[in-house]
């Protein structure tokens, strides 16, 4: 059941995320809503999950794009499994701690895709890190973490509000009945 | 501290990327197959998002955000006469040229056919720049082809596109690259795009050329990609280095907001852009980018 819900969460991470990019093609808002669903999974059922949701969201992610095939896979599985481990070795259930690991997840993750490449290429090294746009990847780390922020609140709020409509819904019909 | 399971599971996800990578860089390419397949299912989820998204845009755009239109109407009106004279001077203009081709018993120079496609998606990759076009192998679309937007070049067909679906390298991407030539001086080079400010540069450009703000970049079609004269930017600014002249160009499409293109369905002639290229004085030496082959690597 948990693997159903991490399924659920890459595929709509993936899905929002090319239908979004649509719109920003060549523009300064870059954002990673993949990674944003990874973190997610990971703080929400454990490191495993985390795993599961960053390898099965990087290989998508990598067949889909340009990129060589595993590497988004394997930072993403890094990177889930570090914030799953986090996430159960402190208590993060303030809005503003989960923002603080989306980010550092973001930049983590740009800079160990930085690294492989290097390492898989070393002969163009100084190219992979002459060009690297450091505000773009701050920018990306807010928007990333913002998303990641309404992500986790409107969970968190949706069963309650549910649950509060069911409620209301039933005490209505009880008012009637008399 | 993690479990030991759970290490045991990063372990072997780990080894297993580990080893899809290394296959990939010993074959020097990717998994054809694999990202053929996964490209044709996932272009047919893009579809179905592309229209949901157009259906909430248009409803919008088409019932709400009316405001100002009927001075817009004027205006378009008013650009249309306009236009339809330049056309006509445009005409006269390309008729005296056939004119004069087959007075020169030279070959016709024959517009290449263009399909027109949608944007449908954006690359899943943040930062890569290609986006997904709902034409592919089914509408004749191939490996290569040039797309072109109103104002100018938006880049190339990567990959082996899908039946309904390709993608589409951006010309200002990191491993992008086209031949190009100046309008005025005639001067050629390699416009290369990967710059974060998301300019284009040219390279080997002489620094005898004389180069001035605000001239006008044309493809010179001896990359065998891009056709010649199709508008690729204008020079934003242009100094002496070291070998050749630091040129960086405004790409002339807006790349925030392309929505409709045109893939252009033949490819130039290779004889037919020796002949072109031999009257220009600075010819940009040959080879661009890597046609046929995908830029891998971050973009």
């Amino acid at each position: 059941m948990r693997l159903a819900w991490v399924l659920v969460t890459v595929v709509v991470a993936v899905v929002l995320q090319v239908t979004l990019a649509r719109f920003t093609v060549g523009g300064r808002w870059v954002f990673d809503l993949v990674l944003v669903g990874v973190v997610y999974a990971a703080l929400q059922w454990g490191p495993v999950a985390g795993m599961f949701a960053g390898t099965i969201g990087g290989l998508l992610q990598d067949v889909l794009s340009t990129g060589v095939v595993g590497v988004g896979g394997l930072t993403k599985t890094l990177v889930g499994c570090a914030a799953g481990v986090i996430g159960t070795q402190f208590v993060l259930v303030r809005p503003r701690a989960r923002m603080i690991i989306v980010v550092g997840a973001t930049i983590a993750h740009r800079l160990l895709i930085l690294v492989f490449y290097t390492m898989i290429d070393s002969a163009q090294a100084a190219w992979h890190w002459s060009g690297v746009p450091w505000t773009a990847i701050l920018a990306e780390a807010v928007i990333n973490s913002l998303v990641g922020f309404i992500a986790f609140q409107a969970t968190e709020a949706l069963p309650g509000a549910l649950a509060r409509g069911r409620m209301s819904r039933r005490s209505s019909l009880s008012r009637r009945s008399w | 501290m993690p479990q030991r399971r759970t290490l045991f599971l990063l372990a072997v996800l780990c080894l297993g990327h580990v080893l899809l990578i290394s296959a990939q860089v010993q074959s020097k390419s990717g998994l054809p197959l694999v990202e053929a397949v996964a490209f044709g299912a996932f272009a047919k989820a893009q579809s179905g998002t592309a229209a949901i998204s157009d259906g909430i845009r248009g409803l919008w755009s088409h019932y709400f955000a009316l405001r100002g239109v009927a001075s817009e109407n004027e205006a378009l009106k008013r650009q249309i006469l306009e236009l339809q004279g330049q056309l006509q001077q445009e005409q006269a203009v390309a008729s005296s040229a056939r004119a004069l081709e087959a007075t020169l018993k030279l070959q016709e120079s024959v517009p290449a056919p263009t399909l027109a496609a949608r944007v449908i998606a954006g690359s899943p990759a943040p930062g890569s720049l290609t986006v997904t076009i709902d034409r592919g192998s089914a509408d004749g679309v191939a490996a290569d082809m040039a797309v072109i937007a109103g104002s100018g070049v938006v880049g190339r067909v990567i990959n082996q596109p899908a039946p309904h679906a390709s993608q589409v390298q951006l010309l200002i991407g990191r491993n992008a690259a086209a031949a190009v030539t100046l309008e005025r001086t005639g001067a050629g080079g390699v416009a290369v795009g990967g710059a974060s400010d998301l300019m284009l540069s040219i390279d080997y450009v002489s620094n005898q050329a004389d180069i001035q703000v605000g001239e006008r970049v044309m493809t010179s079609g001896q990359d065998g990609i891009f056709p010649a004269g199709f508008v690729v930017g204008y020079v934003q600014r242009s100094e002496k280095g070291t070998n050749y002249r630091l040129v960086k160009v405004k790409p002339s499409v807006d790349f925030s907001h392309i929505d409709l293109v045109l893939v252009v369905l033949a490819k130039p002639a290779p004889d037919l852009n020796a002949a072109a290229a031999s009257g220009r004085s600075g010819t940009p030496p040959s080879g661009t980018g890597a046609p046929g082959g995908r830029g891998r690597g971050p973009q």
